[in-house]
This record gives structure tokens, sequence and C-alpha cells, in this order.
């Protein structure tokens, strides 16, 4: 399942390991800029390391070097005691602790950065390094550590200081103050089923003897007795406790006038129930306790199936989870941080490197490069002046800014788009699922033939009739019909997880099935930012200058620089003199005695923007100058997804497409010979105009798929029929959409959808199969034939071929059409 | 066969008792974390290692994997 | 450093104590099975002597190897690896020494008492009442170690191995009380409460669950921790191994009556045994695949490593006799493999490989890390390894040939429809080269069981014993959401809960009130002609009994055609309800005697029991010349009689006193006759007796009989 925590490598590997001529941080594993920082003949990538090995050596723990090849993570540099002063807050404590009583306290954090048997070790063991400590423990699974601390001896922000000087930074946010941590639901489901099958394999058991009564010889009348009555008590916690949700859903359900699955599935549970018991009082017969807990354990082994999701994604997250849960207040003798929410128009905030912006606020000091990639999925920093409005959702790289919110962080832009009614009711988008709307005609049907029987014996024999109706109740019950759904579509959603396709949840797979349009975001979807061909901005250069600029970005990280480096044709000078870095601006160095700046516009003193062309046009732009000299730059094109164009001829010949961007139409001349002439392509799309466009779409009737990017469109991900957020990191970012494609997947749209169809396709044969069960367990019944015997046969016997077919054919079906199972 | 009566009674209980057991440890959470566990009980006598014979175990390791 | 971390201490006395216990009943148990599979082929190895003859001391073997050798292996794994999963001492080091040396001590006095003929005749439970209720109390406070230590622990989570251990001290317990009710009527003798089919029922029902719940759950529960820690790796998927535990408990309690198939049980109680046994497969695989996926990525380990050699070949043991096992209880196999040496090799495929090679991997993983040095010597361990295994298959294979061609050949019609082969003896004597290979396989295994313990000796010179390992754990911290840590907490806050457990207490107690009466009551005969054991047959039955008879010999003749010819009307329920215990046996190494009765004249059977070849030429049944010898003791009778009686046999009231004479008249017809036939003997002899009993099997039938 999860990555081994253990790893050792055999012999031979290890010895490798040791062979290796390149400096290795003994901590982390990284290479090493240089041989500066060591201990001993151990070195060391940087300081921060260093101190955690020393750290760990004091305390006899270096185990956490023996269990992993160089576990360690690189703690965050930046620990100013700034970074988690907010900590200190009352208020946000006591909505952080799980449990807190003075004297101890109890927290639970989420730790992204888990992920070997060394970290459970060291983060297992952390009351040997602090001894205020006094338990800790880690749910792998979650990512999760749980603390316990004496809160004399330490605050809550010394013990997150300390965690995060060992490299498991906490991932703290809005939304673990907001609701509290997440509660197993799962927890009374694995109850029901452990006490439906305990009751199941007992009353089976205690059935054989009729069963075979009907062979050679046949069991003492007492014992006959004692067993059906142990049964008959058996069976009462089933129903009781075990059966109880599709009891009460039905019951729900009928209120509302709602005619759902449930409500044959709860005639089949109470008719056999009923009649059962009175079988045994009137002594008539044995009644079909078996049938009755094998049938409520096989459907709740299917809701299990069906309720599986992957356990390290999830969807439920909003807006919360990524906002930060304090922000730094500037008042006018202090700053202190307070928490977002107690936010108001008119304070004034301090946001430092790599912090979120939590409201709309205009920026007052300093230069903004706000990078959007949270909220556009593009990462190039875009530059803010003075004055400059500043959505909530950027991230600030570079220098401190302050700001001035203009709204409160619940009427952020951001903030109303997600709280929009098109998030809270789900009934907009959810066509009642194919197997709830048959089983409204299937319980007519059923009640009619039930019915029906009744009075065809009725006149006869009362008695018989009686059987008859209630038999014919118990073979109805649609418990195969039940199943063949979410086996079918657990399977799918499986196959297509396996695919870098995650479903929030199996319906999903039934709504894709009818989507009739498809409408694409541009940003990010489906072009790819600063990988296509360089432009040359300006006269051209002569070698020697392009290989001063190529020697400098040599030493930059930025992606655009990385793609310049390996664009430009030039000699590399490998000496560069005070290199310096100013972030979301651009570097500066000394190559061969010349003064080399690369970066943004302003940066390079390319002046004032004379042409206003809008912010949008610096993406993908970088700009130099020499000895302080603009000299022109680099735009690097856009490019349009690999496999996008195949995808697109694909697409279009079933479903009519459309584009909603966000951008200008820079890049329409790009994206328009991909899509047919007739497609609507409109830019300058505000979310919320998105939106619109959606809900004026399926007013037309049509089911909507929408290919977004996250947040600025979650909106309208969510108003659609079925939305998918496109994504480079599955776990990382996951806002409240229907699905998740890994953008490397794009191309595979199609065949997702296509197979949607097949597997709604399977289900109807489920069904199918089921009723011809039914058929037959219907002879039966209306014949007045139906033995204990037989039901127990016929029941699980349908519902385990269903599930079987179900699941073997889906994953037949996937395999013949080249999805990876 | 009356026998059958005290079995089924034996058993009955067993199997209860049992389910009661499985009942309180899904409740109690025994099973929220059904991976952390397993790497745990490697961790215990990580320790002593650690303290005294590291090395010693170290070279175990290897020459045990050299020989044969 | 820490201050809040408590400092405690493993003890691993009680663990090399085990251990020791371990190897020197390792080498009792084998040494003595190896000698009662040579006697099957050399009858005269039992040397003329009574205590060492096959059919006494072949329970010494199987309760040395069960209870001894493994059960010690089990508490030497427990109390290793308990206490380091639970992060505390055991709950009390008292209670762990009296269980050590109270375990040694019954297990002494079985291997005294039992060849002595002291026998309840119950397969896997032979010992006397006295024994039986000191395990009852050795293992109660086990048990009670155990939970406490569970409620004392600092560990939040119970590791799967620790249910593992927990379902069997509970399960084996209850098991043994419910198999061992008795009447006593002496302080070293008595009958068993239940009679015929009933007592069957009982005894395989336990029969079954004694392999499930000490060959199997304890030995999962070892796997679940020494594999991971031999293997350095987390085990495949935890939770697969919690679903493992779950599903093999729910399920395994019915499969016991798979033992008696086509016996006189109702068949539906039959079936019940075969079906349960087949779904056993699922979760016995899921625990064999979660064993050996747990190798994944470290199977170069399985080249270099004996002690992973040991551990996966134990676990791929475990899949083929978890395998083998359901196949069996199929009927249609069954009515072949039954009463064969079929049975004897699935035994042994989960004896010898799943718990014998377990426990040497463990021992050789587990000697060097308490004595703190390495292995002596590994090259030796290896060694070990091949003799082992192939010891194992020399046994295994060669037995099931000799099962399937016995079986085969007992059923052979031929074109007449006559029996092919009417004489028994014939059969036997084409399976001994079979027989012999057998032995020679015991053999080696044994040797390399020698091997180990010298090695294992070495290694304990070369290191020092660690008495005490310390470690240190944080205090387990009250859980303060709706989580309770310890059950007492947990009921307080639950009173419904408790009620429950009440209940379930209350009904155990209920239950072992009124089984006596109930089982009495229910022990009418249902064949009229059907009648007690004369005082004379009682004494021959008892000799029968002690001799051991049942080892080789069932009085249990199935419904097929081949055994109604070959022994006469097949057996019903109502013959045996006096039977107290019954003497159906598993195994036909000799012909079934249940219609033996009135087969042959008392002189045959005389001399058979001085000398069988002389009757029998080529038999290998040992000979009994001290039964013609040996008086017989009547000192009991009277007592005998009474016991019975409260079992509800019917003899008249006060025949106890009457007793010595009816024995007395009868003995004396029984030597007269013999006089006649020329045998010169005693009618005071236990041989009288002997005859007596055997010339009454079957009988009452034939009387009504048409």
């Amino acid at each position: 399942m999860l990555k081994s925590g253990i790893t050792d490598t055999p012999p031979e590997i290890q010895d490798k390991h040791e062979q290796k001529t390149r400096l290795v941080c003994a901590h982390c594993g990284l290479d090493c800029p240089n041989d500066s920082v060591h201990l001993g003949d151990l070195y060391f990538c940087c300081q921060g390391c260093k101190k955690v090995y020393e750290l760990l050596h004091a305390n006899e723990m270096c185990a956490y070097y023996d269990l992993n090849e160089k576990p360690g993570i690189t703690p965050q540099q930046d620990t100013s005691n700034l970074k988690y002063g907010f900590l200190d807050e009352e208020e946000i404590q006591q909505k952080l602790k799980e449990f807190s009583d003075g004297t101890t306290a109890r927290v639970t954090f989420h730790i992204p950065a888990m992920h070997c048997a060394s970290c459970i070790y060291l983060l297992e063991r952390l009351n040997q390094l602090d001894s205020a400590i006094t338990n800790s423990r880690v749910n792998f699974v979650r990512k999760e550590l749980t603390l316990t601390y004496r809160e004399e001896e330490r605050s809550l922000r010394e013990v997150v200081e300390l965690i995060a000087s060992l490299g498991y930074e906490p991932r703290i946010r809005l939304e673990d103050v907001e609701k509290k941590g997440r509660k197993d639901d799962r927890k009374k489901l694995y109850m029901q089923i452990g006490v439906a099958g305990f009751a199941f394999g007992n009353i089976m058991l205690l059935s054989f003897p009729e069963y075979l009564a009907h062979g050679t010889e046949s069991v003492e009348t007492f014992l006959r007795n004692l067993f059906v009555w142990v049964s008959a008590i058996l069976s009462i916690p089933v129903v009781v406790f075990s059966g109880q949700d599709y009891l009460t859903s039905a019951w729900k359900g009928l209120r509302h006038k709602v005619v759902n699955l449930d409500v044959p599935i709860s005639l089949g549970i109470l008719a056999l129930m009923g009649r059962s018991w009175f079988e045994i009082i009137s002594g008539v017969g044995v009644g079909y306790f078996d049938s009755l807990s094998g049938l409520i354990f096989l459907l709740l082994l299917g809701k299990l199936f069906q309720a599986k999701t992957y356990e390290t994604l999830s969807f439920e997250r909003d807006y919360t989870a990524y906002f930060p849960v304090a922000v730094l207040k500037k008042e006018i003798d202090c700053e202190r941080s307070v928490p977002v929410m107690s936010l108001e128009p008119g304070d004034r905030i301090v946001i430092r490197n790599q912090e979120l912006i939590p409201a709309d606020s205009i920026l007052i000091a300093g230069d903004g490069a706000i990078d959007y990639s949270f909220v556009t999925g593009e990462s190039q920093p875009v530059p803010k002046e003075n004055g400059d409005i500043i959505y909530a959702g950027g991230r600030q790289i570079g220098e401190a800014i302050e700001l001035d919110v203009i709204e409160k962080v619940s009427q952020s832009y951001l903030t109303r788009l997600w709280n929009h009614d098109s998030f809270t009711d789900q009934e907009t988008r959810g066509t009642a699922s194919l197997a709830n709307r048959i089983s409204k005609h299937f319980v007519a049907a059923v009640l009619l033939i039930a019915l029906g029987a009744f009075l065809l014996h009725l006149p006869s024999d009362a008695g018989l009739a009686f059987q008859v109706l209630t038999a014919v109740l118990i073979v109805a019950c649609p418990c195969a019909l039940a199943l063949a759904t979410p086996f079918t579509l657990g399977t799918t959603m499986r196959i297509f997880g396996r695919n870098d396709l995650y479903l929030k949840n199996a319906d999903v797979v039934e709504r894709m099935a009818h989507v009739t349009s498809l409408i694409f975001d541009k940003t990010g979807t489906l072009t790819q930012s600063g990988t296509g061909e360089i432009q040359r901005i300006g006269e051209e250069l002569g070698e020697d200058q392009l290989s001063l600029v190529k020697s400098l970005i040599r030493h930059s990280t930025h992606p655009l620089s990385m793609r310049l480096y390996a664009g430009l044709q030039a000699p590399v000078h490998p000496v560069v003199e005070n290199f310096r870095e100013y972030p979301g601006r651009g570097i500066e160095g000394i190559v061969q005695g010349q003064k080399i700046r690369v970066g943004s516009r302003t940066f390079t003193g390319a002046g004032d923007i004379t042409d206003n062309i809008g912010l949008e046009n610096l993406v993908g732009e970088t700009h130099f100058s020499i000895n302080d000299v603009y000299s022109g730059g680099f735009r690097i094109q856009t490019q349009l997804r690999p496999g996008l164009q195949g995808l697109i001829d694909r697409l279009k010949q079933r479903f009519n497409l459309a584009l909603l961007s966000g951008d200008t139409e820079r890049e329409k001349e790009l994206l328009q010979p991909i899509f047919p002439n007739d497609t609507p392509m409109q830019f300058n799309q505000s979310p919320h105009d998105k939106l619109q466009y959606i809900k004026s779409q399926q007013k037309e009737g049509k089911k909507v798929l929408m290919v977004g990017d996250g947040l600025n469109d979650a909106g309208a991900l969510q108003a659609s029929h079925v939305g998918i957020a496109l994504t480079e990191d599955v776990t990382a970012f996951s806002p409240a959409s229907d699905a998740l494609l890994d953008a490397n997947t794009l191309g595979e749209l199609d065949r997702f959808l296509c197979f949607s169809r097949i597997a709604v396709r399977i289900i109807i044969a489920g069904f199918v199969l089921s009723f011809l069960y039914n058929i037959i367990g219907l002879s039966f019944a209306v014949a007045g034939k139906l033995s204990p015997l037989v039901s127990a046969i016929l029941m699980p016997a349908s519902s385990i071929s269903v599930v079987a077919f179900a699941t073997f054919y889906t994953r037949w079906r996937a395999k013949m059409y080249g999805l990876r199972i | 066969m009356n026998v059958i009566v005290i079995l089924l009674g034996v058993s009955l209980t067993i199997a209860i008792g049992f389910l009661i057991a499985f009942l309180w440890s899904v409740r109690s959470g025994q099973y929220e974390d059904t991976y952390t566990p397993s790497v745990r009980i490697l961790l215990d006598d990580v320790d002593n290692k650690s303290q005294n014979n590291t090395a010693e175990e170290k070279v175990r390791e290897k020459d045990d994997g050299q020989q044969s | 450093m820490a201050n809040n971390l408590e400092t405690f201490r493993y003890d691993n006395q009680i663990v090399k104590l085990f251990a020791w216990a371990t190897m020197i009943f390792g080498v009792i148990g084998m040494a003595v099975g190896v000698l009662v599979a040579f006697q099957l082929v050399f009858p005269s190895l039992n040397f003329g002597i009574p205590y060492t003859t096959l059919s006494r001391i072949r329970p010494v073997h199987t309760n040395a190897v069960i209870f001894a050798f493994v059960g010690n292996a089990i508490f030497m794994g427990v109390y290793h690896s308990m206490p380091r999963l639970l992060k505390t001492p055991m709950w009390s080091k008292a209670l762990s020494y009296f269980h050590f040396w109270g375990w040694q001590a019954i297990i002494v006095s079985a291997a005294v008492t039992i060849p002595l003929g002291f026998t309840t005749s119950k397969e896997y439970a032979e010992l006397e009442w006295p024994f039986d209720v000191a395990i009852v109390v050795v293992w109660g406070l086990f048990i009670l170690n155990v939970v406490m230590t569970m409620l004392k622990r600092r560990e939040r989570h119970l590791y799967v191995a620790i249910w593992f251990y927990i379902a069997t001290a509970v399960t084996v317990w209850v098991l043994h009380i419910f198999n061992s009710f008795e009447i006593p009527y002496n302080w070293l003798r008595s009958y068993s409460l239940y009679a015929g089919v009933q007592d069957a029922l009982v005894q395989w029902w336990y029969g079954h669950n004694a392999v499930a719940f000490v060959l199997t759950t304890p030995f999962l529960g070892l796997m679940y921790y020494y594999l991971p820690k031999a293997a350095n790796r987390p085990v495949y998927s935890y939770r697969l191994s919690i679903i493992h535990f779950w599903s093999l408990i729910f399920i395994y309690i019915w499969a016991g009556p798979h033992h008696l198939l086509y016996s006189a049980l109702p068949g539906w109680a039959q079936s019940l045994g075969t079906a349960f046994s087949i779904m056993l497969i699922a979760p016995s695989w899921g625990g064999m695949f979660n064993g050996l996926l747990t190798m994944r990525g470290a199977w170069y380990k399985f080249r270099e490593d004996p002690i992973i050699k040991f551990m996966v070949v134990a676990v791929v043991c475990y899949g083929w006799a978890t395998l083998e096992g359901p196949l069996l209880a199929l009927k249609s196999v069954n009515s072949i493999s039954h009463f064969t040496d079929w049975t004897i090799s699935h035994v042994h495929v989960g004896t010898l490989g799943w718990n014998g090679m377990l426990t040497m991997g463990i021992m050789y993983w587990l000697i060097p890390r308490l004595w703190k040095t390495k292995l002596k010597w590994k090259w030796m361990a290896s060694t070990h390894f091949y003799l082992a295994f192939v010891g194992m298959i020399i046994y295994v294979v060669p037995l099931w040939l000799a099962a399937v061609t016995q079986g085969l050949m007992w059923k052979a019609f031929n074109a007449d429809g006559f029996l092919m082969y009417p004489n028994f003896i014939e059969i036997t004597q084409r399976i001994l080269p079979l027989l012999l290979m057998r032995g020679l396989g015991g053999a080696l295994y044994l040797f390399g069981f020698v091997l180990m313990i010298v090695n294992l000796v070495a290694t304990m010179k070369e290191g020092s014993f660690e008495k005490e390992t310390e470690a240190q754990a944080a205090p387990l911290e009250k859980e303060v959401k709706g989580e309770k840590v310890f059950w007492h907490r947990w009921l307080e806050k639950r009173p419904v809960q408790f009620s429950i457990l009440a209940t379930i207490v209350i009904a155990i107690g209920g239950f072992v009130e009124i089984v006596p009466l109930y089982v009495i009551r229910s022990n009418v005969p249902t064949i009229s002609s059907v009648t007690p054991y004369t005082p004379l047959e009682l004494e021959g039955r008892d000799i029968y009994i002690r001799e051991g008879c049942l080892a080789c010999h069932s009085q249990q003749v199935r419904p097929f055609r081949d055994e109604t010819e070959r022994y006469g009307p097949y057996s019903m329920a109502g013959e045996y309800v006096y039977d107290h215990p019954f003497l159906w046996g598993s195994k036909r190494t000799g012909p079934d005697l249940h219609r033996v009765g009135g087969k042959y004249p008392d002189g045959w059977h005389y001399s058979h029991m001085e000398d069988p070849v002389s009757m029998t030429p080529g038999s290998i049944m040992p000979v009994y010349p001290w039964l013609i010898t040996n008086q017989l003791n009547t000192n009991a009778t009277a007592a005998k009689i009474r016991a019975m009686q409260t079992l509800g046999v019917p003899y008249p009231e006060g025949y106890d006193e009457m007793a010595l004479a009816d024995l007395q008249t009868q003995a004396d017809s029984i030597a007269a006759n013999l006089q006649e036939s020329g045998y010169e003997v005693e009618s005071d002899r236990e041989i009288i007796a002997l005859i007596a009993y055997l010339q009454r099997l079957g009988q009452d039938i034939k009387v009504t009989g048409p």
C-alpha cells in the first residue's frame, strides 16, 4: 500500500552508496554546495541540517539515520520569531487544541513532510528531545502528529517551532481552527458489518439442519426450535443496528415523496422479518432469518466498497484549507499577529515573503510580486505597484509588503465566489442516480405483482395468499439491484484513479456518462506557459552579450531562466561575482567585470510602461540590462499542452465544445486553429461570467462538463454538471470539484468520458441480470413455494453473481479499453 | 444429540465475546491507523541498537550478506 | 533526559526458560515419535516392555510435541513479544514463573502417567482428571496474567499478534474445560461425562479447535511479530492481517465436526463441518500471502539468511496444510482418506512445516539477541534447514502414498463383487516400506533439531545473557475523546456493555452447572437390545483403554459396502450409549474392532495377544504377553459401577455390591472355555477381561439382527 517505511538495501548496493564522490548532506541527502558545513567527516548542505543532526546525536537518536538513507528534511531557513507568532493568540490556541486542562494540552497537526519510517521514529520520540512533550503519536496514513505537552512548561508556539526546526513543518490553515479535526465516519459502518457478518455466519450455521432436513434424517424438534429461536434473537441486532440506515433513509425518502432504492430494500427487510417472526411464533415454519441477515450483510459490504475513496485526497477542502490562520497586523507602535477572521477594512497588514494575502486589499508599501499559482495555476509572479488592488489568494514573493485591507475575509472576492449558492445546493447538478430512477417503477411493479398474487390466492386460501404476498416482497427485494451500481461504479472509480483521474465519489462516473458539452478554461489548462519558443524583444544581441546573460541566469532556479538558459546558444563564463537575487524581481551579478541584471521590466530599468499593455503581457517575459543599460529581453511563447490537438479532434465529434478564458485575447490565435470554427471562445471572462455562462448552458438543458484549474474557476466547476480540476499535483491542491485530473493525462479525457458510458451500460446489464433472478424467485413466490432454502440460496446467489459480474466485467472492459487496471 | 446444545452455547458464547471485542476495537479507534503500527513494532529495538551496538549490528548485517 | 518517560525492564529469564523447555521437550517428543514410527515397521522395538509399547507411547508423542514442544515455543514467543508490543513487563512475574513450572510439571506428569496407562483415551486430551484440573488452573492464571498485562500497557494500539494470543488463551481454556467433564472413580481414573456419539462430537469439536487454537492462531501471532522483525520489513498489509484475524476467529469455532464424517453423527452436523472447513481456506490463504508478500523486495535474504528460509517455508506449509485440510473434509475424499495415514501426513505438514520451522526460525533469531551476540555457526543453521526440509518431505510424501494405496485397496472389489483384498494384513504389508521411509524422514528432522540445539548452546556460550532488557516509554495517556483505554473504564462508562459481559460470564457458569444432568438425561438407550457392559467386560474395556488399543484400531464401521463386507453391519449411534468414553479411534493401522465380537474363538485372542504373528503371519501388532501374566485388579470394580450409575448407565440399584460375583462367574466360564481349547490360564488374569470385552463388541445388534 504505502511506501514501505523500512528499507535496507542489499549489501552490494549499500557499498555503492559509500563510493559516492560528490558531497551529499548527511542529513537530507541533498548535494552540498560546498564543504564549508561539516561535522568531522560528515558534511551538510546547510546549517539547518547540521543543527538537526547535532540535536539527534546529542539525544542518542541517530537510529533516525540507520532506518533510511539520509531521511532528513532541510528545515525552513526562515524561522523568524514572527512566523509562528500567531500561535500565541489565545483565541487561536483555543481552537487548535483538542484538549486542554491548563496543565496539559493535546493538539494534532498535519505534517506533509512526513515520508518514511525515520519520520515516525523521530516524531514519536519527541519527548526525548523535549521533556515537556509527554506523548507524541503519528498516524502515517493521514500524515498527522498528535502531541500532548505540559502547558506551563511549553507554549504551543514553542512546540510547533521545535517540530518545524526539525524540518517537519506543521501545516496550520484556517480550516484547522474553523472546524475540528475530521471524524472517522466509517467506524459505524464497520461495526454494522461486524454485527451483520457475525449473525449471518451463526444463523446460516443454525439453518443447516433445516436445509438438510429434506434429506435423509431430520433434526429432533427440540433442537429445531432451539436453533430457530436463537436465529431469531441473533437477527434482531442485524435489523435494528446494521440495517437501520436503509430503513431510515427509505422513511426519509417517502416523507419527501421520493421513492429511492432503499424503499424496496426496506420493504424486503420488513417483509422478511415480519414473515419470519410470524412463522416461528405461529409455529408454521422456521422463517427466513438466514436470508435476512445475509441480505443486510451483503448490502453493507456493497456500501463499504462504495464508501472507500482515496485516503490521501480530501475533496472537502474549501479556501480555508489554503488561508493562513493569522496575519501580521501593523499598529501604531507595534506589529502583532491577529486571526485573519478578525481583519476589518482599514487594517494595515504586513505580508512577508511566501505569505498568502488573506483579504482583498490595496498595496501601500513595498514592491509586490504576487504569485497567483494558488488561484490561476500560473507560477510567474505578477508585479504590483503601490495603490494596486490585490485580491485575496495571491502569494507575495520577495520583500515584505504592507497592505490596507479593503474587505473582510468573508467579503473578499474569492470568499464570495466560494460562498456562492452554487456551492451550497447540490440539487442544481445532481440528477437522481440511475438506480433511484429505476426503483420508482420497480417498486410499483413489485407492489402490483404482490397485490395481484395476493388477490389471486385470497378466495381459495387466505393463509397462502398472505404467504405469497410476503414471499413476493421478499424475493423482489432488489439487493442485487442495489449492489450492481456501487460495485460497477466503485470499480470504475478505482480504475480511473489508477489512470490519474481521481473522482470525488462514484456517482461522478454516472454524471460523466451524461455529459453533452465540454467547457475548457484556458489558463493553465490548455497551455503551459514558459515552454514555447523564445522570441527576442528589442534589437539583436551579439554573442558575447548573450553569453554574459546566459552565464548569469545559469545561477537562477526560476523556471523562465532555466528555459532561457537551455534556449540561448552561447558560451558560458563560469565565474560570476557578487551574485544577488532580488526575490520576485530578478537577479544581478558581475560577469567579466560587467554588471548584469536579469528580471522584470522595472528591475532592468525598462522605464515606465508607456504602451499600456496589461500585466498579463509581462507573463513569460524576461528583460535584462548590462551595466544598468536596458537591453531588451526575451518572450517565451506559451505552448499548448501535449496531446491537446488530438483530444480536441476526438472530442469535437461527440460533444459541443466551448472555451472560456480569464485571459486577454493574446493567445486566441494560438488556440483558434485546434478548435472547430463554430466553437464559442470568450476571453476576459471573470469567474462570475463563467458561472453565468454555464448556468445559461444548463438552462438550454445541456449537461456541461467543465475543465477548470482551481479556485478562480471554482464557482463554475461547482455549478457545472461535472467539474474537473486540472492539477499538476493531485495531493497538494484539491478544490471543491468533482474530479481531479493529472494535467499530463489531459489527452486521455475522452477515453474517460467514453468508458463512463460503458460503465453505465454495465450497470444496466447488472440490473437485467438481477431482474432475471427476481423473475425466477417470483415464479416460486407467486406459486407459494418459496421455501427458506430456496430464498437462502437464491438471494446470496443473485447478489454474489451480480457483484462478481459488475466487478470483473468492468475490469475486463477497462483492460480491453487499454486503461491501466 | 443434546450435547450439541452445549457446544452451540459454548461456541456462541465465545463468538459473542469476540464480537464484543471487535466492536470495542473499532469503536475505540484501534483501526483508525492501519499502517503505522506495522512500522512501529520495528522501531522499538532500534533504540538500544543506536545506543550500544549500532556498529556491531551493521557489521553483522554486512557479513551475513557476504557469507553463503 | 526526558523525565516523563517511565523506565521498566523486560524479563528475559522467563523467555530463556521456555526456550530451554522448547528444545528439551522438542527432542524428547520427536524422539518418541521416531521410535513409534519405527515400531510400526519393527514391532519388536517395544523391547517387550509395556511402557515403551507403541499403543501407550503414541499419546506421549502427540502430547509431548503439541503441548510440550509447541506449547513451550508459544509461551517463549508470547513472553518475549507481548511485553515489547505492549511496552510493559508482564503484569506478574510470579505468575509467569508459576505458569512455567506449573506447565512443566503437568508435562512431566503426563510423560509418566500416560505410559503407565493412566489415560482418558481422548486424543490430545489423554491426561487424567487431576492434571485436567491442573491445566485449568495454570492456564487460567496465564490468561489472567496476559489480560492484566494488556490493561497495564503503555501502547494504545493492540498489535494484531496480541489479538491472536488472546484468542488462543481464552478459547483453548474454554475448550479444555468442556471437553474434560469426567466422573472420577478413584484419585487417578475417571469416566467421560459424555457417552458415545456425544462424547465423540465434543472430543472432535475440541480436537479440531485444539489444532486451530494451539497450532494455528498463536503461531500466526508469532508470524506477524517475528517475520517482519527478521525480514526487517513491515508486514505486507496490516489491514489484511486484521481482516485475517477476525474472519479466522469467527469461522474456526464451527469446523469441528468434519472429523466425524460418515460417523454415527447426524448428517447435517457433518455437512456443517465440511462447509465451514471450506470457508476457512479464504482467511488462511489471506494470511499466508500476507506473510509471503512481507518478503517483497527482500528475497535476497531468503538466499542468504537461514532464519528467513525457515520462516518462509513455514508460511508456505501453513498454506499447504490449510488447503489440504478442507480437501480432506470433503466427504468424497474423506471416505478414502479417513482412518488412513493421510491424516497423519496432513497433520505433519502443519506440525513439522508450519509449527516446527517457524519455531526454529524464531529461536535462531531470538537466542543470539537475548545473548547479545551473533549465531555461532551460520552454515550449521543452513544445514539444519535442508535436513528439516528434506526430512519433512520424506516424511509426508511416502505417508501420503501409503494412505492412498491403503484407502484404495481397502475399497477394492473384484469382478465377482468380493473384496479384492479381504485379508487386512496383506494391505498393511504393502505399505510397510513407505512407513519405513517416513520413519527415516522423521529421524532426519530430529537430527536437524539436535544440530540447532548444539548451535544455539554454542551461541549462548559465546555471548552473555541479558537477564533483563531496559526500556522506556511514555505512560498511556488518558483518552479524552470518546475512546476508552481500559476495559474496566470502558465498562463503567457503558452499563449496557457491562451487562452483556456479565450475562456471558453467567452463561458460562450456567453451562458448567447444567451440563452434567443435561447430558446424563439424554443418555437414554435408543436401541432396546443394547445393554450395559458386564463388570468383567467393563474391566476389559478399561484394559483396552489402558493399553491404548484405539491408537491402531477403530470401533466405527462406516456405511460403505467395503466396510460392511469386511467388518459387518455399520455402526449406529444407539450402540454407543454406554461408551464412557467413546473408543471410535481415528486410525486403522489394524482392522476395525466394532464387530470383532464372536468373530474368533477366545483361544485365538489369547494367543494373538501373546504373539500376534502366531495368528496373523506378518502382523505388525506388538506383543502383549503381560496381559496373560498380570492379575486383574478388581479393587475399583464397585466404584466403577457406581460411577457408571451416576452417569446414567442403568445398572440395578446396589449392583456395585454384586458386581464382583458376576465378574467372577463370567471370568470362570471364559477360563473354562479356554481350557477346553487347551490354554492353561487362571480366571483372574487381565487377558480374560479383555477377551470378555472383545467378544462382547457388536453383539447387541446381532441379538436382534435378522
